[in-house]
């Protein structure tokens, strides 16, 4: 039996390598997700274990900070004198380190990178421990002397020698390069600025006597977790933050970590969506490679092979197709992992391919994703096989499966379906977030179940109308085809099946964010009434001196100032609610429209104030009056007077919660050091905006991280934003059409053999090659159309759902992407001539002799 | 029975020739092994007429209709279709010749399946881009029955009702020559005799030329002429044939070849090419 097993194996070799590819897709995406973080987490693990030092202090973070509000969090230099004092401490230092500076050349050019990657500024404190070394120059001294690392160097061309303009949140300097640093180990992608440490506490923090962290030495012997006890017991436990070597390397890791996750997820979203179609694919392969072998089987079950010999036999082979597809899928990882490294080199990430991970992990998930998606996806068609009777053998019966019935399978469609529908309805219908987004993940699933079971069902009818005009445009060859591609609708609908998961997916997302579009697009219409806003390509704020500059521009009117903290509030139920306020100047009103329910923006921003959303508000017994306690960073608390509430379709963004907000008074009292985020710019009475424009971009000129925005731009900027999650729409789509097209070229093939005599009395009776590649053309277009408009369907009713819970959100708009959407259906029909191209030649090569006596 | 010496057999005397072929050879495979399934033939199809070509297994008959009709390629010799020289035409040239000038039958799988009967009759004229002539049309759907079965699909069709729409199919365009590769190869005595019935009644009533390939003397019998292949070569002919006689002469292949012969070319599977002169009704498919 088994060497029955591996000769069918090897004779149909060519058909199962577009199975294998399947698997290999899967398996390379799983694998190379892996690698990848993998190696990422060692390399840093490494980089930050070997930079921290033995203890370090910082000062205590009471508050995590979601949304930047570019205050810096210090501790007192001099605390290093009184560690240096403790038992056991070799050396401390005070440290200061800013990120998200700006370095400017004498051009205006950022000198900082491209990549969203911060610019850190901090004090030249060289140690064993240091990434970095001095590469050539010397170390600075006194103020005005800076060391620039080699790759931000290089990228921009600057020399020791050039004088560059550091933007800091106390104000810009200037400072000239005295030597370059390179590192020794890997280069995160950050780029790196030293001064002598009491130019980077002046210029850096605005506070000769402030420090951003001490860094301790330990003595020989003394063990880290030691030492920080001493040093802790020493200033105090409470007051500062102590982490040895290995935590510090910890939550270093972490900070990193969301990037890497985010990396990760998508690659994990990938190898789901490959096994997933990989999974039709190998289905349909198994499918038909049985249907092929009926009498093959049943004259094994004729000489005496029983059910379960044969099931084995075909799983057996599903087993070797796994462990091939695995095997080469864990290559193609490797290849796709080290690619993406390459890919993080170009981002600045500089990793070294040969210091690549390959986790045993890693080759246990390849090889249980690899051979457990085609042992499952072949079990069917291996019991299926197993009940080939003996009598297979000696009739001429058409090929199994054809004629079975598909009761069974609508009624499932149909139940399964309704449960989906009415997970969808309850969805649309739900008023509260959390239940509607389950209730939408559980009727995504279950419609998808649905349309996967009924697609034989669905298939018919849905060709019928496609390839009803195909005759008349077509004639004869038209017929056949549409009738060709109707012949088996459970082969037909499996090879539908597999370009409409992914086309379903992408129909939902891009109404989805075209939806979120067109609600932010109006939402910016009603709320922006600023003729500009300055603010930073990444949202970072900027320091106050830039607002001056603007303020001092010609032509500028009236300027409104704002500001993010984060803050906690409790609340009268109890709650206490960690989240980011806002900060504006009094003028509020004259640049932005905001609809309040009660109270209004005099009341909001007066002193010892604060607004919030109003829904928010009674969900937690907050009325207007309220007295609330209110926790800033550092540990200050405030009592403020709720003095208004808000009704704005979308409340709460990301990292906020509840819309609050309050004067800019507030923000300066309790949580100082924080720079603006935008400023809201008007023009003064007379002035064109085109001129105030040029004017605000000229003085904004020497700051090359922060841009001029009207009401258009900010629309665009938004739905740049959006775009970026349709790029990842757009690869899905992209993996998904390779997954289907092999699904496509793989029916066609078999259907091509199978048709042998008919192409042959065709071709005998006067049939062209050129009408019979169209014939087979057609058949195949339409069967990937006939994908893509089942698909797009379902992603139209999942992308209408998912838009009611958004409009739980505030984004009430529907926006259907009626381009995209032509597009896609355009598109299928381009795949179907491409999936055709293969096995239309093969049928129109066919020998019209060979083809006629086939048996 | 035997040949005149002034008549080659094969060769028209007079009238009309439909196709023709001269030298025509036709060999598989090369060197040591090459089969010479052709050994250059020289054949007249006469017009007007139904004409049979009888031989044991492996004496070339398929062969020589395949050449004939343009299906296969000569190694060497010249074929003709009316004025046509179709050796050296192009494949494109030979598959318009055979949609436009050439009906066929072949023994089995004849029709499209997802085809109804009456798309399938005019199946070479659709492809062609022509419309059948409905005046024909009808004439043929009506001599041969199938008036009340042209929606029906070949699956909802018996055996012999298939063979009568392969046969509206090739009478359909009112080819120049219909080849029929064993058409009754499949079917029942009753169901047989009807189809050879329809091919006679084409060649008599309609005016249509047939060949046909056929192992059975019983179908023979209904030709105007039959041709006796063997070894490649056509070695008799017999006008106004009987069965009993190309029977009788059939059996001659047999005693020549003798029990003797198993070269694979005279392999015979069962059910498909029956040795000839075996004791078997005559007229049974």
């Amino acid at each position: 039996m088994l060497k029955a097993t591996l000769r069918s194996f090897l004779a149909h070799k060519g058909r199962l390598l577009l199975s294998a590819l399947a698997v290999v897709l899967s398996v390379a995406f799983v694998a190379g997700s892996l690698i990848f973080s993998d190696t990422v987490s060692r390399t840093f693990d490494r980089l930050f274990a070997s930079s921290a030092a033995d203890v370090t202090v910082g000062p205590k973070e009471n508050l995590d900070e979601t949304v930047p509000s570019g205050a810096t969090a210090t501790l007192p230099a001099a605390l290093a004198d009184r560690v240096a004092r403790v038992d056991g401490v070799a050396a401390a230092r005070a440290e200061a380190e800013v990120e998200d500076i700006t370095v400017v050349d004498a051009e205006n050019e950022s000198v900082s990178p491209t990549t969203g990657a911060p610019t850190i500024g901090s004090a030249w404190n060289p140690t064993g421990r240091s990434p970095v070394e001095l590469g050539s120059g010397r170390a600075p001294r006194g103020p005005g002397e800076a060391l620039l690392d080699a790759r931000s160097a290089d990228r921009t061309d600057v020399r020791i020698g050039d004088t560059l303009t550091v933007v800091a949140p106390p104000g810009s300097f200037q400072a000239r390069v005295v030597g370059i640093v390179t590192f020794t180990t890997t280069n995160p992608g950050t780029a790196l600025l030293f001064m002598d440490p009491q130019t980077a506490r002046t210029k850096l923090l605005g506070d000769a006597g402030a420090a951003t962290s001490i860094t301790v030495d330990a003595a020989p012997g003394v063990s880290d977790e030691t030492l920080k006890r001493r040093v802790a017991d020493a200033l105090g436990a409470d007051r500062y933050l102590y982490r040895t070597a290995g935590e510090q390397a910890q939550s270093d890791v972490e900070e990193l970590g969301g990037f890497l996750d985010v990396i990760k997820y998508v690659m994990v979203g990938f190898a789901g969506i490959a096994v997933l179609v990989g999974v039709f694919l190998i289905v349909n392969t198994f499918s038909m490679l049985i249907a092929q072998r009926t009498r093959e089987l049943g004259l094994l079950r004729a000489l005496g092979a029983d059910r379960r010999q044969v099931r084995r036999s075909v799983l057996a082979e599903a087993l070797l197709l796994g462990l091939v597809g695995a095997t080469l899928g864990l290559v193609t990882g490797i290849a796709l992992a080290a690619g993406l490294i390459e890919l993080m080199g170009l981002l600045g990430m500089s990793i070294d391919t040969t210091e690549m991970v390959i986790g045993w992990a890693t080759v246990v998930t390849a090889y249980v994703v690899g051979v457990g998606v085609t042992f499952v996806a072949a079990y069917l068609p291996a019991r299926r096989a197993a009940a080939v009777s003996p009598m297979a053998a000696l009739s001429d019966a058409e090929v199994a499966g054809v004629g079975r019935p598909l009761r069974l399978r609508a009624l499932a469609g149909t139940v399964v379906g309704a449960a989906g529908a009415a997970a969808l309805a309850g969805c649309a219908a739900a008023a509260e977030t959390g239940p509607a987004t389950s209730l939408l993940g559980l009727g995504v699933v279950l419609t998808l179940i649905a349309t996967v079971v009924a697609g034989p069902l669905l298939v018919r009818p849905v060709i019928r109308v496609l390839g009803a005009a195909f005759p008349a445009l077509f004639g004869p060859v038209g017929r056949m085809s549409q009738r060709n591609a109707l012949r088996n609708p459970r082969r037909t609908g499996a090879t539908a099946a597999a370009l409409m998961v992914g086309l379903a997916l992408v129909g939902g997302m891009s109404v989805a964010s075209a939806s979120m579009t067109e609600s932010f697009d109006r939402q910016i219409d009603k709320t922006l009434g600023a003729d500009f806003v300055v603010q930073s390509g990444n949202f970072t704020p900027f320091p106050r001196e830039i607002t001056e500059a603007v303020r001092g521009t010609e032509g500028v009117g009236l300027v409104v100032r704002s500001a993010f903290t984060p803050i906690a509030v409790r609340l009268p139920d109890g709650d206490r609610v960690e989240t980011t306020a806002a900060g504006y100047e009094p003028r509020l009103d004259e640049v932005a429209n905001i609809t309040y329910a009660r109270g209004g923006t005099a009341s909001a921003l007066a002193e010892g104030r604060l607004a919030m959303d109003a829904d928010f508000a009674r969900e937690h017994g907050v009325r207007v009056g309220s007295v609330l306690p209110v926790e800033f960073r550092g540990g200050r608390t405030a009592e403020l007077t709720v003095g208004a509430l808000t009704d704005q379709e979308t409340a709460e963004g990301f990292g906020t919660t509840g819309g609050i907000y309050f004067g800019m008074g507030t923000v300066e009292r309790y949580a100082p050091g924080g720079q603006d985020a935008a400023v809201y710019v008007n023009a003064a009475a007379g002035t064109d905006a085109g001129e105030l424009r040029a004017a605000l971009e000229r003085t904004l000129d020497p700051y090359p991280q922060l841009q001029v925005r009207d009401l258009a731009d900010y629309k665009q900027l938004v739905r740049d934003q959006i775009a970026v999650l349709l790029y990842l729409v757009y690869a899905l789509l992209g993996l998904a059409i390779i997954i289907a097209v092999l699904g496509v070229v793989n029916t066609l093939a078999l259907s091509v053999v199978e048709r042998t005599r008919e192409i042959g009395l065709l071709r005998a009776i006067g049939l062209g090659r050129r009408q019979l590649r169209r014939m087979i053309r057609l058949e195949s277009v339409v069967i990937a159309v006939c994908g893509a408009v089942l698909g797009l369907a379902l992603g139209l009713v999942w992308g209408v759902c998912t838009q009611q819970v958004l409009a739980l959100q505030g984004m009430t708009a529907l926006a259907i992407p009626w381009g995209t959407i032509v597009a896609v259906v355009v598109g299928a029909a381009l795949i179907g001539v491409v999936a055709a191209l293969l096995p239309a030649l093969r049928a129109s090569r066919m020998n019209v002799l060979a083809a006629i006596a086939h048996e | 029975m035997s040949t005149p010496a002034e008549h080659v057999p094969g060769l028209a005397s007079a009238g009309a020739v439909a196709a023709r072929a001269r030298a025509l050879t036709k060999s598989y495979g090369s060197g040591e092994t090459a089969v010479l399934a052709l050994d250059s033939v020289d054949v007249d199809i006469a017009r007007g007429r139904f004409t049979a070509v009888m031989g044991p297994s492996g004496s070339g008959k398929s062969t020589l209709m395949h050449c004939l009709a343009g299906l296969d390629t000569v190694s060497a010799g010249q074929v003709w279709l009316g004025e046509t020289e179709i050796t050296g035409l192009k494949e494109r040239e030979l598959t318009r010749l055979r949609r436009d000038r050439i009906g066929f039958m072949f023994q089995s799988f004849n029709l499209i399946p997802t085809l109804n009967a009456l798309e399938n009759v005019t199946l070479p004229m659709d492809i062609a881009g022509r419309r059948p002539d409905p005046k024909w049309l009808d004439q043929v759907i009506d001599t041969l029955g199938l008036r009340d079965r042209l929606r029906h699909r070949p699956a909802q069709l018996s055996g012999g009702q298939q063979q009568r729409v392969a046969c509206a199919r090739a009478l359909a365009a009112r080819p120049e020559l219909i080849f029929a590769d064993e058409p009754t190869g499949n079917l029942d005595s009753r169901a047989g005799l009807e189809v050879l019935g329809i091919l006679r009644e084409a060649v008599d009533e309609l005016g249509q030329t047939v060949v046909m390939v056929t192992h059975d003397p019983g179908a023979a019998a209904h030709s105007d002429l039959v041709l006796f292949l063997a070894d490649g070569r056509i070695v008799d002919e017999m006008g106004r044939p009987s069965a009993e006689a190309v029977l009788e002469r059939m059996k001659r292949f047999d005693v020549i070849r003798g029990p003797f012969d198993r070269s694979p070319g005279t392999a015979r599977s069962p059910g498909t090419d029956r040795p000839i002169g075996t004791e078997r009704p005559i007229g049974e498919g």
